[in-house]
């Protein structure tokens, strides 16, 4: 846990919070009444087996799912979905934007409507190391360098709080800890990240704050320390008390 | 880099959006394949009216009044642009769904709505990119153009441009309603279905409906293809024109209600709802334009010009009674050649289809079945010609005017090109398919990379 490397924040309204999320599909609740905040500066992961509902709930979010009930507030103030995209920006899982474009092109696309000088382009193509590959077509990347094409178009954009789902699937031991060093850096500036990551190890690697999600409803929130406290498991890993918690 | 409290979508420039999109429509192969399919289909077509209007003009070359009858405008201008409509219609529409298909299928669509600008401004950036794949899909049939004038033939500046507009027009409309198509579907090949069912859609109701009375003619105006046949007739309407641009900003504006993912559908509909109405009622506006000109160097929608001048000085209403039934081929004609130019050329021209609809084929004993009364100034005349030479000095004398003196000079001579098309046939099966292909392959080579993006990094 870096929360001690954080910027203190001296406003005590969160920049972002969400009350009471609510997804139905038919009957049946995706994310059920999910309520949290997040600080900025703050790496907050949202973790979850499989179907937990972590996608559901960056999409409603962010906006680009409805939601039945429940609302977004930015710094106090009720956040519409059509106006959440000027304060967040989420990169979604499973997406090889633009195939048959090489990624310098994309790149240089999400650059050119960010405003992005050139120098601020080369320093986030260099710290997700995607220069080796900016000749080639989207389609041709790995999974993995295509991952690293999608975390430099989110941190292209300029939102303070950015939204990723499974920001480090498909990257090895070494690269995760690259990337989890990129977002620190980020994060030390200011930038908000929330995560959905399944991978505990992950999360207990980068995060600063936990919230654990298993069938849609929110099942403990707080730091591993105070997880750690709840579950009254002293030396508890984050795997220990996600069973304890669910 | 700075942080914001919200980041405002004012600021984005729209030139990246407009080369991603342009881009995106020339990476596929949709358009280069449609590109290479209308190489030998404009080409044979091309080829064909060539010789025709050869066979045609060896006759006409003695003959001033046969020669007279030649124009390039059906001759060479529609049978080569008609192959050309074939190919907008049934391979267009793939092409234009990529534009937002491709984007929906790999997730993409999910970022570009992310991004700092309008739904309305994305689909316009996807239409401009479709607009530029329509232009450099008209290659092929501009070049059978060109080819023409260096044969030899003649192309009339104005009849020329009317029918290129017209088929931009279509171009454009084929090409918002596959845009619509994708919005709507989850993937291109659902949009693809969607966009051709009403492409072919109108096919059909062309071939089964047109003609027919009642309903079945109000529906058969719905075709698509209604859009082109005018402009192939030579006539700029001002309300045909209007309409396509409603029917195109309409689906333009359904596609944008249906593009961001995060709207519920039950809201979705209801304003689509709204923009249906807003969208008819604009088309029955547009209905009420009147203004057509008769672009053709021949005037073949006109009467002739001192006849047209006149005319337009008879300011009372003109009501005219037709006893037939709107299937009688007399009826057509009676419209083509006498009553469609009437309104055209006088200000208040009334048409009303007389007494209870008859059956011309059902051996009608009323004697009256086929007479045509013309009221102008309390005076009325009946007539059952359907030819101008006998209408016109029917009409002058209700009138109380005297017939013009012709206009000497102003007869239409006709061009007469015999010509041999042999030689394009290698510009259409090998050289400009060479062109095509050369293009793709630079298109899909590897882009130079900013040095810049490849420097160091420091902000990491």
């Amino acid at each position: 846990m870096r929360s001690a490397e954080l910027p203190i924040c001296q406003n005590p309204v969160p920049p972002l919070s969400v009350r009471n999320l609510t997804k139905r599909y038919g009957e049946e609740p995706v994310i059920d009444r999910v309520t949290f905040s997040a600080t900025a500066g703050e790496v907050l992961g949202i973790i979850g087996p499989n179907g937990a509902g972590k996608t559901t709930l960056l999409e409603a979010v962010v906006g680009l799912l409805a939601a039945d009930s429940g609302e977004v507030v930015w710094h106090g103030e009720p956040l519409p979905a059509s106006q959440r995209r000027n304060a967040l920006f989420y990169l979604p899982d499973g997406v090889r934007p633009y195939r048959d474009e090489a990624t310098s092109q994309v790149v240089s696309f999400f650059a050119g409507v960010y405003r992005r000088s050139t120098a601020e382009t080369a320093d986030t193509v260099s710290s997700v190391g995607l220069r080796p590959v900016l000749h080639k077509r989207v389609h041709a990347l790995s999974k993995g360098y295509n991952r690293r094409l999608l975390l430099a178009l989110a941190l292209l954009a300029p939102h303070p709080v950015l939204l990723m789902d499974e920001p480090f699937d498909g990257f090895d031991l070494r690269q995760t800890r690259e990337i989890v060093e990129v977002l620190r850096n980020r994060a030390a500036r200011g930038r908000t990240f929330i995560l959905a990551i399944h991978q505990l190890a992950d999360a207990e690697r980068v995060c600063d704050r936990l919230i654990l999600l298993a069938g849609g409803r929110v099942r403990g929130a707080g730091t591993l320390d105070e997880l750690r406290a709840q579950t009254e498991l002293p030396a508890g890993s984050l795997e220990d008390i996600f069973l304890a918690l669910t | 880099m700075r942080l914001r409290k919200t980041y405002g979508r004012q600021s984005s420039p729209l030139w990246p959006l407009l080369i991603k999109e342009l881009r995106e429509i020339t990476s596929g192969r949709a358009l280069w394949t449609m590109l290479l399919l209308l190489c030998p289909l404009v080409g044979y077509s091309f080829f064909q009216a060539v010789s025709l209007y050869g066979e045609a003009s060896t006759a006409a070359l003695q003959s001033p009044v046969l020669a007279s009858s030649l124009s390039p405008l059906d001759g060479i201008l529609v049978p080569t642009l008609g192959s050309f409509y074939v190919a907008v219609t049934l391979l267009f529409p793939f092409v234009a769904i990529r534009a937002l298909g491709q984007e929906k299928e790999t997730g993409a669509l999910r970022l570009l709505v992310q991004l700092p600008y309008r739904p309305s401004t994305l689909v316009s950036a996807k239409l401009a990119a479709v607009l530029a794949a329509w232009t450099l899909a008209s290659i092929p049939a501009l070049s059978a153009l060109v080819l023409w004038r260096i044969l030899g033939g003649h192309l009339a500046p104005a009849e020329t441009a009317n029918l290129l507009f017209g088929h931009l027009a279509y171009g454009l409309l084929v090409g918002a309603l596959a845009l619509f198509s994708a919005s709507i579907s989850d993937s291109a090949a659902t949009a693809a279905i969607v966009a051709l069912a009403v492409t072919i859609g109108s096919w059909v109701l062309d071939f089964t409906v047109a003609g027919s009375p009642g309903i079945l003619s109000w529906i058969a105006q719905l075709s698509l293809t209604q859009t082109l046949r005018p402009f192939e007739q030579g006539l700029l309407s001002s309300g045909l024109a209007l309409g396509t641009a409603c029917a195109i900003f309409g689906l333009i504006a359904l596609a944008t209600v249906w593009l961001p993912p995060g709207v519920p559908p039950r809201s979705k509909l209801r304003r689509s709802l709204l923009w249906v109405l807003a969208v008819a009622v604009m088309l029955g506006a547009a209905t009420q334009l009147r203004l057509t000109i008769d672009v053709t160097e021949d005037r073949r929608n006109s009467f002739p010009a001192a006849d047209q001048k006149l005319l337009a000085t008879l300011r009372l209403p003109l009501l005219v009674t037709v006893h037939l039934a709107p299937e009688d081929p007399r009826y057509a004609d009676l419209q083509r050649n006498v009553l469609a130019k009437l309104e055209r050329a006088m200000p208040n021209v009334s048409v009303a289809l007389g007494g209870p609809r008859q059956g011309f084929s059902s051996g009608s004993s009323d004697e009256s079945y086929g007479e045509v009364e013309y009221v102008y100034g309390g005076r009325s005349d009946t007539s059952r010609s359907t030819s101008p030479r006998e209408i016109l000095p029917l009409l002058y004398a209700l009138a109380g005017v005297s017939p013009p003196v012709p206009t000497p000079g102003s007869e239409y001579p006709g061009y007469p090109l015999v010509a041999s098309a042999d030689a394009t046939l290698f510009w259409f099966f090998g050289g400009l398919p060479l062109l095509i292909v050369l293009s793709w392959w630079c298109i899909r080579r590897p882009p130079s990379i900013d040095s810049s993006l490849m420097h160091e990094g420091g902000l990491s």
